[in-house]
C-alpha cells in the first residue's frame, strides 16, 4: 500500500469543508466528495488520463453525515491506495464500500451531529443569553461547544479513517459515538431544566403569573407537536403568534 | 447607520455560505449572527432577545438526508436585522418591545422563504455538477476548484440579495404600524417571548428524552432544583 503523508490527509480534512458546496439532488454530496479526495488521487496516480477517470468516477452520487464524511474520506482513500498499488477492490467494489460507508456514518453522525449536539449547544447558548443579556458570551459558548468537536472530528477524521480503511465503522466507533449521544441527552435535559427554571424566575425573581402560565402553555403544546413532523415547529411558531396578535390587539381594545 | 444596513445583508451572504456550502460551524445560527449584530448596531439586548426566540425554532430545524430545511441563517440575520433598524436606541421600552415582535415575525417569515430559494440553488448546482465531470473526463483537473468556486459565489450572492430584499421590505412595510401600534406589539411580545420560548423548550426536550422516562425525571429534578436554588437565592 502507498503510504499518504499527514499533509495530504490534513489537505483532504480542509477541502471536506466544502463537501456541501455543491449539494444537488441528484449527486447530493458527489462532487464535493471527489475535490476533497483530489489531493490523494493526484498523490496515487501520477499517470494524468488514470486520476482524471478516477476523479470522474468519484463525483456520482454520495452522502452521508457531512462530519463523519471525514472518516469515509480515509478510508476511501486507503482502498485508492492499495487499488493503485494493484491489491484493492475494482471501481465497482469501491462504489460498493462507499454507500455502506455513507448510509452507516450517516445513522450515527445524524444521531450524534443533528440529533444531539447541536440542540445541546443551542440549549447552553440560550441558557447563557437567557441569564447574559447584553454580553456576546451566549454566541461564543454555542459556536465553540459545536464547532470544537465538529472540526477536531473534521480534520483528524480522515486520518483516523485513513489509518483503519473501512474497519473504521467496527464497534469501537460505534461504542464511543452511542455513549456521546448518551451523555450528551442527559446534559441537555439538565441544561433545559434550569433554563426553563430561569425563564420562570429570572434570578430568582418569578416573573407574573400570566407570563409564567404563557411558558407552561408552549410547553405543553410543544410536547404534543413535537411528536408529528408536520406542521413544521416554524409554521406552529406562526400560527401561534398570529393568535397572540389577535389576542393582544382584543385585550386592549376593550380596555 | 448605513455601515450597519451593509454590515448586515454581508452577514446574510456570509450566513447563507456557513449554513451548508461552506464548514457549517453554527456561524449561521441565529444567536451567533444576533450578536455579531448586535455589537454592529450597539444594541445587544434587543438583538439576543429576538435571536434567543428564533434560535430557539432553528435548533428544532434539522438539515437531516435531502430533506431542505427552513432557512434560519437568512432569517436569523433578517429577523435581528429588522428589530434593530426598527427599534434600536428607541426612547421608550414598547417601541423596542413592538420592533422585536416585528423582527421575529420577519425571521421566520423569511426562514419559511428561503426553502424554495435554496432548493433552486440545488436545482443549479445539477448542471454544475454535469458540467464538471465532463470537464474531468475531458482532461480539466481545475474544474473541480470552478464549480466549487461557482458554487460558493452563487450562495453568497443569493444570501445577500435575499437578505437585501427581505430586510429592506418588511422594514419599509412596518415602519409606521411599530410606532402607530407600538402599544399591542409590545403587549403581543410580552405574550408572545414566553409561549415561542415554551415552545422550542418542548421540540429541543423531546430530541433529548426519545420517550426515555430516566431522562424525563433528570429534566424535572433539573427544573425543580434550579428553581429552588433561584428562589431561595433571590429571597435571601
Amino acid at each position: 500500500m502507498t503510504h499518504l503523508p499527514g499533509s495530504t490527509l490534513l489537505a483532504m480534512g480542509w477541502r471536506a469543508q466544502l463537501l456541501q458546496a455543491t449539494w444537488n439532488f441528484e449527486r447530493q454530496q458527489g462532487v464535493g466528495w471527489a475535490y476533497a479526495l483530489q489531493p490523494a488521487l493526484e498523490r496515487l496516480y501520477p499517470d494524468a488520463a488514470t486520476r482524471h477517470e478516477r476523479l470522474a468516477e468519484h463525483t456520482a452520487y454520495f452522502n452521508t453525515q457531512p462530519t463523519l464524511a471525514s472518516l469515509a474520506l480515509g478510508a476511501v482513500a486507503r482502498l485508492e491506495a492499495d487499488r493503485a498499488a494493484g491489491t484493492g477492490p475494482d471501481a465497482a467494489g469501491i462504489a460498493r464500500i462507499k454507500s455502506v460507508l455513507g448510509s452507516t456514518l450517516a445513522a450515527l453522525g445524524d444521531r450524534l451531529f443533528w440529533f444531539s449536539l447541536r440542540p445541546f449547544a443551542a440549549a447552553l447558548g440560550v441558557l447563557v443569553a437567557l441569564a447574559r443579556h447584553d454580553s456576546p458570551w451566549p454566541a461564543v459558548v454555542l459556536w465553540a461547544t459545536y464547532a470544537s468537536v465538529h472540526q477536531a472530528v473534521r480534520l483528524l477524521g480522515v486520518g483516523w479513517g485513513f489509518a483503519k480503511g473501512p474497519a473504521v465503522l467496527g464497534g469501537e466507533l460505534r461504542n464511543r459515538l452511542e455513549a456521546a449521544v448518551t451523555v450528551l441527552a442527559y446534559a441537555g435535559c439538565i441544561v433545559l431544566g434550569v433554563a426553563v427554571a430561569w425563564s420562570l424566575a429570572p434570578g430568582g425573581e418569578p416573573r407574573p403569573v400570566a407570563l409564567q402560565s404563557a411558558l407552561a402553555a408552549g410547553l405543553g403544546l410543544g410536547l404534543l407537536t413535537a411528536l408529528r413532523a408536520r406542521p413544521s415547529p416554524t409554521q406552529w411558531a406562526l400560527a401561534l403568534g398570529v393568535l397572540g396578535l389577535i389576542a393582544a390587539w382584543q385585550r386592549l381594545g376593550r380596555s | 447607520m448605513n455601515g450597519a444596513w451593509v454590515g448586515t445583508v454581508l452577514l446574510g451572504g456570509v450566513a447563507a455560505l456557513d449554513a451548508t456550502p461552506v464548514a457549517q460551524t453554527l456561524l449561521s445560527q441565529p444567536l451567533v449572527t444576533a450578536t455579531v449584530l448586535g455589537l454592529m448596531w450597539g444594541d445587544l439586548p434587543t438583538a439576543l432577545s429576538v435571536g434567543v426566540v428564533l434560535q430557539i425554532l432553528a435548533a428544532s430545524t434539522l438539515p437531516v438526508g435531502s430533506r431542505t430545511p427552513e432557512d434560519y441563517a437568512t432569517g436569523g440575520v433578517v429577523g435581528t436585522g429588522v428589530a434593530l433598524a426598527l427599534g434600536a436606541h428607541a426612547p421608550f421600552e414598547y417601541l423596542r418591545q413592538s420592533a422585536m415582535l416585528v423582527g421575529t415575525f420577519a425571521g421566520m417569515l423569511t426562514a419559511v422563504g428561503g426553502v424554495p430559494l435554496i432548493k433552486w440553488q440545488r436545482r443549479r448546482n445539477e448542471g454544475l455538477s454535469h458540467w464538471c465531470e465532463q470537464a474531468l473526463r475531458a482532461g480539466d483537473e481545475r474544474a473541480l476548484g470552478r464549480a466549487h468556486a461557482a458554487a460558493v459565489a452563487l450562495a453568497f450572492g443569493v444570501g445577500v440579495a435575499y437578505c437585501a430584499v427581505a430586510m429592506g421590505a418588511v422594514f419599509l412595510l412596518t415602519r409606521g404600524a411599530v410606532v402607530q401600534e407600538s402599544m399591542r406589539l409590545a403587549r403581543a411580545w410580552e405574550l408572545l417571548q414566553p409561549l415561542w420560548l415554551g415552545f422550542g423548550f418542548a421540540q429541543l426536550l423531546h430530541a433529548f428524552v426519545q420517550r426515555r422516562l430516566t431522562r424525563a425525571a433528570v429534566f424535572g429534578a433539573s427544573l425543580v432544583g434550579a428553581w429552588l436554588v433561584l428562589v431561595m437565592e433571590w429571597t435571601r
